[in-house]
């Protein structure tokens, strides 16, 4: 699977460089549900959460040229400048950061019935495998990546030493792939 | 640092979540370079939390994508999505479009053809204000010459006018070329005194004009020598009503009473 993956990301990478709006489309049904997940992670008025998303898939196709394949996902690179912009937006709306941290009452019974993207990636299946999950692993996963926590605001959040959010992160998402990993 | 202490330290993960100062980010983009394991353990953080965003992912609102895209079209939002709500994307994005290579070189021409004409404009602004500078002096000059045409006509009229004498001073004693020619107004009795062909007066010294009236010398004023300007002009002495004679006398600065040393002298 990681190999037809990657070439399906390269591939893809070379049709957005090259302005193709088919790929964007693509881009569009295969990533859209998961940055609005974390930008309703942070945004409570749908109206407003529905803007940014918009407004950081324009970003994301207008600066496309940005992304260097190198450094990184194509999904992190579009995940930085969705949760940047959507921390930026807060920000410039007087809002601080929310602290919305996830337990096992938001992500999993929550989001089931009308998500369609869901199911084309197994969604559901997913989440059923994140029950294993400790909540305190999720919470700081979803600090750090959903919330756009610094570890110094995340030591604090979860009264944790602040030399120990490294190891802490280290071992949840040791523990995250270990859950998510396919077949 | 070891490769296992670096991936087993959870700088990997805090730099994929970029939680990482520049300088850690620095650090880990190089290993990646050096290390295939560091990138490949990288790539998995990377597609366990992609898995784990999936696993969260909130369908988007309807409508949306096709907003999108009209968006990046630039067709105007009327009825897509048909949410009735009505709402404009506050964001004004500039939009990428891929322009033909026929206009990129018609507009590098246009760069080029701006950039030729503003040098151009510097070129003859610099031009125009020389001349400009230059037509000034030529003016200035012109109002000098007219101005000496002047006073030449004023001279030469009182060398023209009717009523004047002309009396010829010549040199005596020790100063035999000490000459001038006094113009003497017979209506009004004005004198006026060519001086130009007197020799300058010694620094400390000045010559004073005199007129010979019923014998006694009658101080008549001080000449210029020193001041090029008034020298060879026509100068203006006292007025006289009668006189036997003019003289010149050769003082100290400021003049004197008396005449002490007379050094050109001319009888009407």
């Amino acid at each position: 699977m990681p190999e037809i993956l990657k070439y399906r990301e390269e591939e893809l990478v070379m049709l957005l460089q090259a302005g193709e709006q088919q790929a964007f489309s693509y881009l569009y049904d295969n990533y859209a549900g998961a940055l609005n997940g974390i930008i309703t992670r942070m945004v409570e008025d749908r109206q407003l959460a529905e803007d940014i998303l918009q407004e950081a898939f324009i970003k994301i196709w207008n600066n496309f040229s940005n992304y260097d394949p190198e450094k990184g996902r194509l999904f992190t690179w579009m995940l930085n400048i969705t949760r940047n912009l959507t921390i930026d937006t807060l920000r410039s709306k007087g809002y601080k950061k929310q602290r919305k941290i996830s337990g096992d009452e938001n992500s999993v019974s929550n989001y089931s019935s009308d998500n369609k993207v869901a199911e084309k990636f197994d969604t559901i299946g997913l989440r059923k495998r994140l029950i294993n999950l400790k909540p305190e692993q999720r919470s700081i996963i979803d600090l750090a990546y959903f919330n756009g926590y610094t570890q110094d605001e995340i030591s604090k959040e979860m009264g944790i030493p602040l030399g120990t959010v490294k190891t802490r992160m280290r071992s949840a998402i040791l523990e995250l792939r270990k859950l998510l990993q396919y077949n | 640092m070891e490769i296992k202490e670096i991936i087993s330290s959870g700088i990997l993960e805090l730099y994929c979540m970029g939680m990482c100062t520049a300088v850690e980010s620095d650090d880990v983009k190089s290993w990646t370079v050096q290390y295939p394991e560091v990138a490949a353990e990288i790539a998995s953080i990377e597609m366990g939390l992609e898995n784990y965003a999936r696993a969260n992912a909130v369908e988007p609102a309807p409508g949306g994508k096709e907003k999108l895209f009209a968006h990046i079209n630039k067709i105007p939002v009327t009825d897509i999505g048909n949410s009735g709500k009505g709402e404009q994307l506050p964001i004004q994005e500039a939009i990428v479009r891929h322009i033909s290579p026929v206009w990129k070189w018609a507009a590098a021409a246009s760069i080029v053809l701006l950039i030729g004409t503003a040098v151009t404009s510097v070129l003859y602004y610099n031009k125009y204000n020389n001349a400009n500078n230059e037509l000034a002096g030529t003016r200035e000059l012109l109002q000098q010459e007219k101005s000496k045409m002047n006073e030449m006509k004023q001279d030469m009229d009182i060398v023209h006018d009717p009523y004047s004498k002309a009396v010829s001073l010549v040199g005596m004693g020790q100063m035999p070329d000490a000459t001038a020619k006094i113009f003497w107004m017979q209506n009004t009795g004005e004198v006026m005194i060519d001086a130009s062909n007197l020799p300058d007066a010694p620094a400390g010294k000045q010559y004073q004009f005199w007129a010979i009236v019923d014998g006694n010398a009658v101080d008549g004023g001080m000449i210029v020598t020193n001041d090029k300007g008034i020298k060879f002009r026509m100068q203006k002495m006292k007025t006289f009503g009668k006189a036997q004679a003019f003289a010149i006398s050769l003082e100290k600065a400021g003049g004197s009473p008396t005449p002490t040393a007379v050094v050109s002298m001319g009888k009407i």
